[in-house]
């Protein structure tokens, strides 16, 4: 009688190490590349402007915290406010996307309509008066603000 | 200011967007996909960039 032979695939769970990669710190010019890169504007503010314009009617666009001040984001109450009555929530989610990819980080903002907006004006609003006496800068401005 | 002065003297937008993503996100390890992800490049673009600074130093491999 012939012995069957088993032959058996045992298969290794497979771990999955992932490479990743991080700056070395012990590169040459390691201090210098850092200051250039981070002091560089992120995203000019034309191409900004230009993409928001695409999103649709954007009655006002303020940009402040880190697009103004790199080092000291954190004064300015968001980084980009936009006054909109018609949101495409696509369009912007995809704009919100490329600033993301271009200042290599998270983008604070605020979107609300102009009804909110006049009647925080109005109201002395906290979150609007800070953000409009701090440095901003007004990309788009059909409020007159 | 005038036009993109980094991508100019780097000559891609994709390394000035690389290495600013990973100075923003230092000391932050991310693996080729993650980058592929964060910064709306294709994947071929970010794989030589990293291969390139792989190269002279500027980067180096860990384990997640």
């Amino acid at each position: 009688m012939k012995k069957k032979k088993i032959i058996r695939k045992v298969e290794t769970p497979k771990i999955k190490t992932q490479e990743s990669y991080m700056l070395n710190r012990e590169f040459q010019f390691i201090q210098e590349l850092r200051d250039l890169i981070l002091k560089s504007s992120p995203a000019e503010k034309e191409e900004i402007t230009t993409r928001l314009n695409q999103i649709g009617r954007i009655k006002l666009a303020i940009i402040a915290g880190y697009f103004l001040d790199r080092n000291n984001p954190q004064n300015a109450p968001t980084d980009l406010l936009v006054v909109t009555d018609d949101l495409d929530r696509r369009k912007f989610g995809n704009f919100l996307k490329y600033l993301e990819a271009e200042t290599g980080g998270e983008v604070r903002f605020v979107v609300m309509e102009k009804d909110e907006f006049n009647y925080r004006l109005s109201m002395f609003d906290r979150f609007v008066r800070v953000l409009l006496e701090g440095p901003h800068e007004k990309l788009i401005n059909k409020l007159g603000v | 200011m005038s036009k993109r002065i980094l991508e100019t003297l780097f000559n891609s937008r994709a390394r000035v967007r690389l290495l600013r993503f990973l100075f923003r996100n230092y000391p932050q390890p991310f693996t080729i996909q993650e980058m592929v992800s964060r910064l709306q490049e294709d994947r071929q673009t970010i794989k030589k960039e990293v291969d390139q600074f792989m190269q002279i130093g500027l980067l180096v491999k860990t384990k997640k």
